[in-house]
């Protein structure tokens, strides 16, 4: 059925092209009343219409981000509902360069999102690493390694319109999912997937560290002894100025 | 055109004008001459910084502009240097507005030098960085942790001797 075409005039098309008993009566209530699909795409349909990103924003990639929700970009209109808990956020863009140290909080967050979830890696740093992958001692290269990515959007920093692009790539991939087949695209064990050699390596960190004290100073004795050559100076320099 | 400028006492004694008067109120000190833009540099032993800052800061310079440490290189001296300048209207050393203090330490001592904390409230996390990248030690620092780096890192990255661990997650993406 042709959609761009009025309720109206489908109507007297139907009765144009009938034969001289009018239109069926029947059919045309049922048609004009009932909307029949599947339950699926319903579930889809109230899904992509309503992805709720998280905020989170490590880098430059978020001011990109940050521009969509003003009123310029507006991404409200794509149903995108910015959330500040990842227990209220279906889908975590990554805005920026993840580092060794952020990346124990990222998979929390990731780990703490309802299913079910999606991903979308933003920019060039949270693909390969970026401009931080040729010797960064802390960059993650990449975060798929993290986290299992739906969406590659790449860019340095993306624009917003391509921000765009990728969401509603995501509607797309949404829309044609399928209850009983989610099992299939369960998240899977990463780390497993590509061959090494990891060792098992225990944390030097004890604890004892953040009780570091200091042992080698200067002792207090010799504290005073500082302090009354500064007052000499002092006294020396006043004298000196008032000489002047 | 400066040698031209300099008196024949200057040129015999090359020591700046602030490395003579440390030497006056004996604290040792090695001049290493001035930079490209006619900043003198100072070297002095880790025992005799904290005296040395705080008499800088007497005569003077009141202002800790930068905290930072370098690597000369592999085998070589791990360097901690101190950016003083003066700010306000101290009128007795209109002439002389900056001075950096170096310490030069040896890899394999101890690297322990006294915080200038309690000198310079600005140095407590520049002090934590050069920790953290170098692993200068910072005695009395209230707070002698790591800064950038997570806190059960192995290693210091800025050293030029330091070798990457090839973690998974580092690892190049293909």
């Amino acid at each position: 059925m042709n959609n761009s075409l009025s309720p109206k005039a489908i109507r007297e098309i139907r009765e144009g092209t009938c034969n001289p008993l009018g239109a069926p009566q029947v059919t045309t209530d049922l048609s004009e009343n009932i909307i029949l699909t599947s339950l699926d795409d319903l579930h889809n349909w109230a899904r992509l219409s309503s992805l709720w990103p998280l905020l989170y924003g490590t880098a430059c990639c978020f001011i990109e981000f940050a521009a969509l929700i003003g009123s310029r970009f507006d991404f409200d209109r794509f149903g995108l509902v910015p959330r500040s808990s990842p227990r209220q956020a279906d889908l975590l863009i990554v805005a920026g360069t993840v580092t060794m140290k952020m990346a124990p909080a990222l998979v929390r967050l990731y780990e703490q999102m309802p299913e079910p979830k999606y991903v979308i890696a933003m920019g060039a740093c949270t693909i390969t690493g970026g401009m931080f992958s040729s010797d960064s001692t802390t960059a993650v290269r990449g975060v798929d390694k993290l986290i299992p990515v739906d969406l590659y959007l790449p860019g340095c920093p993306p624009r917003p319109e391509a921000i765009f692009d990728a969401v509603i790539k995501l509607r797309k991939k949404v829309s044609n999912e399928s209850v009983l087949e989610r099992t299939k695209s369960e998240q899977t064990h990463r780390y497993f997937t590509i061959e090494h050699n990891m060792n098992l390596v225990f944390s030097e960190n004890n604890g004892e560290y953040l009780n570091k004290k200091a042992s080698n100073t200067l002792d207090v004795s010799r504290n005073q002894e500082i302090k009354e050559d500064l007052e000499q100076i002092d006294k020396s320099i006043l004298i000196e100025s008032e000489e002047n | 055109m400066d040698k031209d400028n300099k008196t024949d006492k200057e040129l015999v004694d090359k020591r700046g004008i602030i490395s003579k008067a440390l030497s006056d109120y004996n604290i040792e000190n090695e001049s290493l001459g001035e930079d490209h833009i006619g900043i003198e540099n100072i070297s002095v032993e880790p025992q005799n910084l904290y005296e040395a800052i705080s008499k800088l800061k007497d005569l003077g310079f009141n202002y800790l502009q930068c905290q930072g440490g370098y690597d000369e290189g592999p085998g070589k001296s791990l360097v901690s240097f101190y950016h003083l300048i003066t700010v306000g209207d101290v009128q007795e050393i209109a002439k002389i507005k900056e001075v950096r203090v170096k310490v030069f330490l040896k890899r394999d001592s101890d690297l322990s030098l006294p915080s200038l904390y309690s000198l310079f409230r600005g140095s407590d996390w520049q002090e934590r960085e050069t920790y953290d990248m170098f692993g200068i030690n910072f005695k009395d620092h209230p707070c002698p942790k790591r800064l950038l780096m997570p806190e059960d890192w192995r290693g210091w990255p800025l050293r030029k001797d330091y070798i990457q661990p090839d973690f998974y997650e580092m690892q190049d993406a293909y």
